[in-house]
């Protein structure tokens, strides 16, 4: 298939009315999940704030086994697109793509690339339906910097700029770079963590603690 | 044909009927999940001078006007399903 044709077909992909709004007002929903930081880590509640995550995510894992394996009609899921009929769904790849930020990540970096996800991918999306793909990256790269310039605001100066870059960039190339094996809504959110990561115990190995202080604190129970 | 027309109907309605039985939770949680970091920030920041909880503040304003851009056109989008229906 050409790429003009290839376009076209992510173009009306795009526009599919009912299922179009749908999927973007999901990507914001998953902005909700943040309240997830507030729950205290102490006792039993330590321990549901990692039983529960892992069991919603298996069970939608289950699911979808099922949906591929053809024992749930595929029509009955509202807004999958058609290269998901034989491949895990977007939301399962969302879904533990906030598992891993959730639980192996520290929060200051986990919370701005799901702020990533939330909002900078229904940017791009809309954007590059109006714009083409060039300028609706170029948005995204600004949303992304303006999320990360805003959840790292504690940080020095040069730290704030440097996380910034290097996370709207994570942001764009996960977005951008299509995999057929893995969805942009896992990467989007994985790879600028995992560049972050990287830069964090860079610094960490040099001495240097870059995180600043988490945004939100856990209740007090 | 006849007996496939009748089927995709039934299923286009099954799915506009999730598609509303799910909108007031997509369009509420976010919003009580920003009324409630109003809330912490106000209660355990603010209220008492502690500056460290403005991030909070600063995230509920995020997800509220976020989810409210997106909300409005999923709600129209509902309409227009609605009164093609």
């Amino acid at each position: 298939m050409a790429q003009y044709q290839a376009d076209i077909i992510e173009q009306l992909n795009a526009i599919e009315v009912d299922a179009h709004w749908f999927r973007r007002v999901f990507h914001t929903f998953a902005a909700s999940f943040l309240m997830y930081y507030l729950i205290p880590d102490v006792g039993w509640i330590g321990m549901v704030k990692i039983v529960v995550p892992i069991g919603i995510v298996v069970c939608i894992a289950i699911i979808d086994y099922r949906r591929i394996r053809g024992e749930l009609d595929h029509q009955r899921f509202f807004g999958l697109r058609n290269y998901e009929k034989g491949r895990p769904a977007s939301y399962l790849y969302f879904g533990t793509g906030l598992l891993l930020l959730l639980l192996l990540f520290p929060q200051q970096i986990a919370v701005p690339c799901i702020l990533c996800a939330s909002f900078t991918d229904p940017v791009i999306g809309e954007s590059r339906y109006y714009l083409g793909k060039k300028q609706a990256y170029l948005i995204g790269f600004l949303v992304s910097l303006f999320l990360f310039l805003l959840t790292w605001y504690r940080a020095d100066w040069r730290v704030l700029l440097t996380i910034s870059l290097v996370g709207a960039t994570g942001v764009v190339v996960g977005e951008a770079k299509k995999l057929w094996f893995i969805d942009d809504d896992f990467m989007i959110q994985i790879l600028p963590a995992i560049l972050l990561l990287l830069v964090w115990q860079a610094a960490l190995f040099m001495g240097v603690n870059i995180l600043p202080a988490p945004l939100i604190l856990p209740l007090q129970w | 044909m006849n007996n496939t027309t009748p089927q995709k109907e039934a299923i286009q309605n099954l799915l506009l009927r999730l598609e509303l039985w799910f909108a007031p939770v997509l369009i509420v949680v976010p919003l009580v999940v920003s009324l409630v970091l109003v809330w912490d920030w106000f209660s355990r920041g603010f209220s008492v001078g502690l500056s460290r909880y403005d991030g909070e503040l600063l995230l509920a304003i995020l997800i509220l006007f976020g989810n409210i851009a997106v909300d409005i056109q999923f709600l129209r989008s509902i309409r227009t399903l609605r009164k093609k229906e």
